[in-house]
């Protein structure tokens, strides 16, 4: 288990000196995977980072199973990591990347020769073992990368964004090998990614990040059926964000109302919200497209655009109000036309600003 | 139609590989434009006068200077062996071997020196941001803006007895008579040692600038100590520099002679200095022609046996 506890970390000094992460706590717990999701610049890699050891928290502290890492150097943590570029040593074998962390903590000859095919097996490139890294495919270079980090049975396992360099179709590949080497290991991984549908499919619990700060932590579910926040809502799918007002709170159910429509009784982030004007978030699978007089309608609006994607189409709608709305139907409307949009009330979600 | 066809075919495959040997002629014409002056130069000012001094080291010298046509392998007797001038019985003597001794042990010296001072101002150029290496590469280069000659000289000026360096050490009274440094194995040796510094910097530098600095957190993140480090990861991947930097400098350090002739004041010979005698005040062309090659035939020998030797420990890894 991961312990960060108010972590803050500035990089240069003075007037200078810019915050890459603002008094950040977060509780990761062993032998899950772990993913730490957010645009660029959100602070995700400087925190893999300071749990790997190459940089120093400016303020808190870092705690694996209880204690205190975050002044260790990386070569005293129990912690590895797969780089994005793999920085695999280019003057070695296959197997001797593999090898080289048991070698430098001096472990038995015997034991590194049978971890390094132990490791090769487990990725699938036991007969690579002689061969050059640099001849070796970026996906066959993943693998040894990870193999690599694997091989010492670190505790913590922290991957900085290492599919972004795979094409498409080895990335999908890649995506379930992870899971399933996880899952084998029980090592503790910790993911770092800006592919919010990467994120989805492998974690079991995802931190959403944003400017240095975490925004929300939950299963891949929770994030994203229940956005707390209007960044999350946006950066996890293409939500619809649409405006309503807040009549008030009925327990934890928030009553709204969409233009002058009738109340309706929805979830809700957070109570503490006033009345007035909110967002609410619309998936965009959830959305029917009704006639415009239809009375189930929750709201109105005109097809601006139309766009098959294969399996059926996605339409833009825009409201009365201005805002654009996704949906996605198997019949399209034609652009121009009129329509009314419904949905199922318990789909729908208050956000914080 | 059909007929037309036929004999259409075999046309155009004739007038292909027609085309296809005039490119071949082309390129091989284009290789032969690209390499002729190179070869040319290689070839008047490298090999001929190469062959000259082959030729003269297997002649006698003539009684002012240049050589009587007349075989003789005297020359290479000559340089282990002292023959008596009355009897002509042949004597072992080392002196020339000591040469080349200290030749060889104050060219590996340098090369040593360059190397510990060289490394980290190669790394440290090569950690620097892109936009300032420039800068520090033009420093590098700085010095091939004044003549060697005039570098040496001021060397000179500084390590003499009333130079910078004794005065300074004086005035702060650290010693009260100057110290000997001019005209010392440890003038020499500086002398070499800043001579020689960029070409051991530069190569080093540009093995340094491919360097992926994320290896070095990639080792200490598999539990490797800063050294080991150092040893598995960085030395290795700028072998090929640190050894054209030994190269480029072991060689012209061997057959140095201005430094050795203004800081070694002549007493302390190298083998170039022993060479431009020769052909000097010594008059005695084959020995110095035989000397040269000499030195040519060991340095080729050593490099073979050092470039084999890197070859084979670096098949070791694959």
């Amino acid at each position: 288990m991961i312990d960060v506890k108010n972590v803050t970390k500035r990089f240069g000094e003075g007037q200078a000196a810019v915050t890459a992460l603002g008094d950040v706590s977060l509780t990761i717990p062993e032998g899950s995977f772990f993913t730490l999701l957010g645009p660029s610049g959100c602070g995700k890699t400087t925190l893999l980072r300071l749990i790997a050891g190459f940089e120093l928290p400016t303020e808190g502290e870092i705690a694996l199973d209880g204690e205190s890492i975050g002044h260790l150097a990386p070569n005293n943590r129990p912690v590895n990591t797969v780089f994005q570029n793999y920085a695999l040593f280019p003057h070695m074998s296959v197997a001797r990347n593999v090898g080289f962390g048991l070698e430098m903590l001096k472990r038995p000859k015997a034991e590194i020769d049978s971890t390094i095919n132990e490791m090769l097996d487990l990725v699938q490139l036991g007969e690579f073992a002689t061969r050059r890294v640099d001849q070796l495919s970026g996906g066959q270079q993943q693998r040894v990368a990870l193999a690599r980090a694997l091989a010492p049975r670190p505790k913590v396992l922290l991957l900085d964004e290492p599919l972004s360099a795979l094409d498409l179709k080895l990335r999908k590949g890649m995506q379930s090998e992870l899971k399933r080497l996880q899952h084998e290991t029980g090592i503790t991984f910790v993911f770092v990614t800006h592919d919010q549908g990467e994120a989805l499919a492998m974690s079991d619990q995802i931190a959403v990040m944003s400017a240095g700060a975490i925004r929300q932590v939950g299963t891949p579910e929770e994030i994203y059926t229940a956005p707390q926040s209007r960044f999350v809502a946006d950066f996890i799918g293409d939500t619809n964000i649409v405006n309503a007002t807040l009549l008030g709170f009925d327990g934890d159910a928030a009553k709204i109302k969409f233009g002058e429509g009738t109340p309706l009784t929805v979830h809700a982030a957070s109570t503490s919200l006033s009345p007035g004007p909110v967002h609410v978030a619309l998936r965009p699978e959830t959305i029917h497209v009704v006639d415009e007089r239809a009375e189930t309608a929750l709201l109105r609006g005109e097809v601006v655009d139309s766009t098959y994607f294969g399996a059926g189409s996605q339409m833009l709608v825009r409201l009365e109000d201005g805002v654009s709305v996704h949906v996605q139907v198997s019949t399209p409307r034609p652009v121009g036309s009129r329509v009314g949009l419904e949905c199922d009330t318990s789909m729908l979600h208050v956000l914080e600003d | 139609m059909g007929a037309a066809a036929h004999i259409a075919r075999p046309d155009a495959a004739t007038r292909l590989r027609a085309a296809q040997e005039v490119r071949a002629r082309q390129r091989r014409r284009t290789r032969l434009f690209l390499l002729a002056p190179a070869l040319g130069i290689i070839g008047i000012f490298g090999l001929f006068p190469l062959s000259i001094a082959l030729v003269y080291s297997f002649l006698e010298p003539g009684t002012y200077g240049g050589v009587e046509w007349v075989f003789s392998y005297d020359a290479y007797v000559q340089f282990l062996f002292e023959r008596d001038i009355f009897d002509d019985t042949l004597s072992f003597n080392s002196a020339y071997l000591q040469i080349f001794g200290r030749s060889f042990g104050l060219a590996i010296t340098t090369m040593i020196g360059t190397l510990i001072l060289g490394f980290p101002v190669a790394y440290f150029i090569a950690a620097r941001p892109p936009e300032q290496r420039n800068f520090w590469l033009f420093a590098i280069t700085l010095p091939f803006w004044t003549n060697l000659l005039i570098r040496t000289y001021s060397m000179l000026l500084i390590v003499r007895d009333e130079g910078f360096v004794n005065l300074m050490l004086m005035k702060l009274g650290l010693i009260s008579e100057p110290l000997e440094m001019l005209y010392t194995d440890g003038a020499v040796l500086a002398g070499l040692v800043y001579s020689y510094l960029p070409f051991m910097i530069l190569p080093i530098y540009a093995s340094l600038e491919k360097f992926d600095f994320s290896l070095l957190e990639a080792g200490h993140d598999l539990y490797a100590t800063r050294t080991q480090v150092f040893r598995h990861i960085i030395i290795p991947i700028t072998r090929p520099g640190i050894v054209a930097g030994c190269v480029l400098v072991l060689i012209p350090a061997l057959g140095a002679y201005i430094t050795p002739e203004l800081l070694g004041g002549g007493k302390k010979l190298m083998i170039g200095n022993l060479i431009a005698l020769q052909f000097g005040s010594g008059r005695n062309w084959p020995f110095g022609a035989a000397a040269a090659l000499i030195l040519m035939a060991v340095v080729l020998i050593a490099l073979l046996v050092s470039l084999r030797a890197g070859a084979s420990k670096e098949g070791g890894h694959g």
